[in-house]
């Protein structure tokens, strides 16, 4: 009995995410977290509908981070088709609304499951690759489906763009930021929750065996190729769910901003927070969606600092902003 | 459409392939020849020919220098740049102890950065055009028409990639180069200099970078989004197997020839599509392309 003990307790503290110590209780993070709860309760109180709608535009963001974080972080597996499945679930729970007047839960639910289905299939053909022609194969899908969303004029109004009309439950209809706005804190939280869950399972066990070597996780008994194409497909659902999400609180919808930029803006924030922790995708996505929406009025100065931030943060803090501050921690505190 | 009608479209078809995919070769050639050396593909690539394009038009039309001054000057400022970044910026990422896609996301960075800096200095505000190296004169070859300028590309691109592949296959720079593509350790054992060789492949793609951009820039409108051509010389890179340099080339003529084909006999909507779709088709079914070895699984 003992023996058995002493054998498990190595093994339940390396499961927990890094930064909590299973020694005493993690006052720090519990502190931070009732603060980020606050602050999320109070700010609709507190500020003007354009600090909400950015607010709101932060947490898709989010959302979209938590599913490349998924495919990338814990996978490891390079897919660049993001903003495709992003741009699937927004014209999925528009048309959804526009058309049925379906209530905005049926709706996200559909987005996020088309989103998913399309990623399994794609996965299931573009995983057979690896590295550097899974990157390309799936940037070239990426493209493609931006032909589509702009082409494809009956359905989605082509180059005009196409308009959402009001998400809806049976009487009730979001007409501000402000009444979208519980409504996209709870999706995010709920999506948050469902990473934290996945991470953790065999499943997320599964993800990361597969990113660190995938012949070892083959010869442990992971399905490597399924593990693969379930991480797709989760991440493509995480980019339908902030589609529908996106469409709540927006009006309007052109393709022009579902390209490989928008793609390459989520990898950017899921790198500067550090690439395989789910803090890093949360906190890489608000501090990079608020740094964008400053530079807003000037996008040369905003390429100009994407640029720098990603070229400076490769050469000095590779493995994101909270790696970099817990190194430079441990390092004072061991002297 | 009739036979004859067919006939047409295929010779006038192939003959403006063969002119612009001669380009796209050229970008595949630089692609693919820091892919071989350092696993990286380059994502800055498509913003070095826009930055290079912008360089030569600075030359030509606001400093008035006579051509013969301007392409070379273009030429060695694209490889400095490039040489100077791989030496500056992505040693220390590849000292910096990430993981090796940390090289890859740098070079986006590198493009994020010259299309702000273009933009910024008001060049890239409005879509310009660069003034033709000769004035074009139209001249039949069969029933395809084509202008003296497009030969003048056609025969430009084949002879800087015969000197590349002469450089690359009897040059002692060029010996190291395959050198370090197979087996980078052996070669340092071998006594070749890691960082100076990969200088000089990341100058001589921005070089050749250059040479795709003074050709292509009269044909274009000049914006500082033109980079995204360097799709084609992806597109062509995957067709060619992403490894190989003569595949490289026959891949770009090939792009260009299917281009301008899918244009003629479908629809001109379609040719943004064209690339994508040889892209995702190659990588389905045969993803080491053309050209490309057996596909290698990496060991623990």
């Amino acid at each position: 009995m003992s023996d058995k003990t002493a054998a498990m307790a190595p093994r339940s503290e390396a499961s927990l995410p890094a930064g909590w110590s299973a020694r005493g209780i993690p006052f720090v993070q519990i502190a931070l977290l009732a603060l980020a709860a606050a602050a999320l309760v109070i700010l609709p109180f507190a500020v003007t509908g354009y600090v909400l709608y950015i607010a709101n535009l932060l947490l898709v963001f989010v959302v979209l981070c938590l599913g490349l974080h998924l495919v990338i972080g814990e996978t490891g597996q390079f897919a660049l088709a993001h903003a495709a499945f992003y741009g699937i679930g927004i014209y999925t729970s528009g048309l959804a609304g526009n058309a049925f007047g379906w209530p905005f839960p049926l709706s996200m639910l559909l987005a996020g499951l088309i989103a998913g289905a399309v990623g399994v299939v794609i996965g299931a053909v573009a995983l057979r690759m690896r590295d550097i022609y899974l990157a390309l194969a799936t940037f070239a899908f990426g493209e493609a489906m931006q032909w589509v969303f702009l082409n494809w004029d009956r359905v989605t109004g082509g180059p005009n763009g196409l308009r959402i009309s009001p998400a809806r439950l049976g009487a009730f209809e979001i007409l501000s930021d402000k009444q979208a706005y519980p409504v996209v804190v709870v999706m995010a939280l709920l999506m948050l929750v469902l990473t934290i869950i996945i991470s953790r399972s065999r499943l997320g066990r599964a993800f990361r065996a597969v990113r660190e070597s995938e012949v070892a996780a083959m010869a442990m008994g992971v399905p490597v190729r399924r593990a693969k194409i379930v991480a797709f497909g989760l991440s493509a659902f995480y980019a339908g769910v902030a589609g529908s999400m996106f469409a709540t609180f927006s009006t309007y919808i052109h393709p022009d901003s579902l390209g490989f930029q928008t793609t390459i803006l989520v990898l950017t924030m899921v790198v500067v927070g550090g690439l395989g922790s789910i803090a890093g995708a949360v906190g890489g996505a608000i501090a990079f969606g608020l740094i964008s929406e400053v530079l807003r009025q000037t996008p040369s100065y905003q390429e100009i600092i994407y640029g720098l931030i990603l070229i400076v943060f490769m050469m000095y803090a590779p493995r994101g902003v909270f790696a970099f501050i817990r190194d430079r921690m441990g390092r004072a505190a061991r002297g | 459409m009739t036979l004859e009608v067919a006939l047409l479209f295929l010779q006038q078809g192939i003959a403006s392939g063969l002119v612009v995919g001669s380009v796209y070769a050229l970008l595949a050639l630089a692609i693919v020849v820091i892919f071989k050396t350092s696993e990286v593909p380059n994502f800055s690539q498509g913003e070095m020919v826009m930055a290079a394009g912008y360089i030569a038009l600075y030359l030509l039309v606001f400093r008035n220098l006579p051509l013969w001054v301007v392409m070379p000057a273009t030429i060695l400022a694209a490889f400095a740049g490039a040489a100077l970044f791989r030496r500056l910026i992505l040693n220390q990422v590849a000292r910096a102890n990430g993981s090796p896609v940390n090289l890859v996301i740098a070079t986006l960075g590198l493009s994020y950065v010259l299309r702000g800096f273009v933009r910024q200095t008001g060049f890239g505000d409005t879509p310009r055009s660069f003034p033709p190296v000769i004035e074009p004169q139209s001249i039949m070859i069969g029933q395809a028409s084509v202008t003296t300028l497009d030969l003048v590309i056609l025969a430009t691109a084949v002879v800087v990639m015969a000197a590349f592949f002469w450089m690359f296959k009897y040059t002692k720079v060029g010996r190291a180069m395959r050198a370090v593509g197979m087996n980078p350790k052996a070669a340092q054992l071998v006594g070749v200099d890691l960082t100076r060789i990969h200088m000089i492949v990341w100058g001589l793609s921005g070089a050749i970078s250059a040479v795709a951009a003074l050709l292509i820039s009269p044909k274009v409108l000049m914006t500082a989004d033109m980079g995204s051509i360097v799709t084609l010389g992806f597109a062509a890179a995957i067709v060619g197997g992403f490894t190989s340099l003569p595949g490289a080339v026959v891949g770009g003529f090939l792009i260009g020839i299917i281009e301008n084909l899918v244009g003629l006999f479908v629809t001109s909507r379609a040719i943004v599509l064209a690339p994508f779709l040889a892209i995702m088709l190659v990588l389905v079914i045969r993803p080491q392309g053309l050209f490309g070895g057996r596909v290698e699984i990496k060991k623990v």
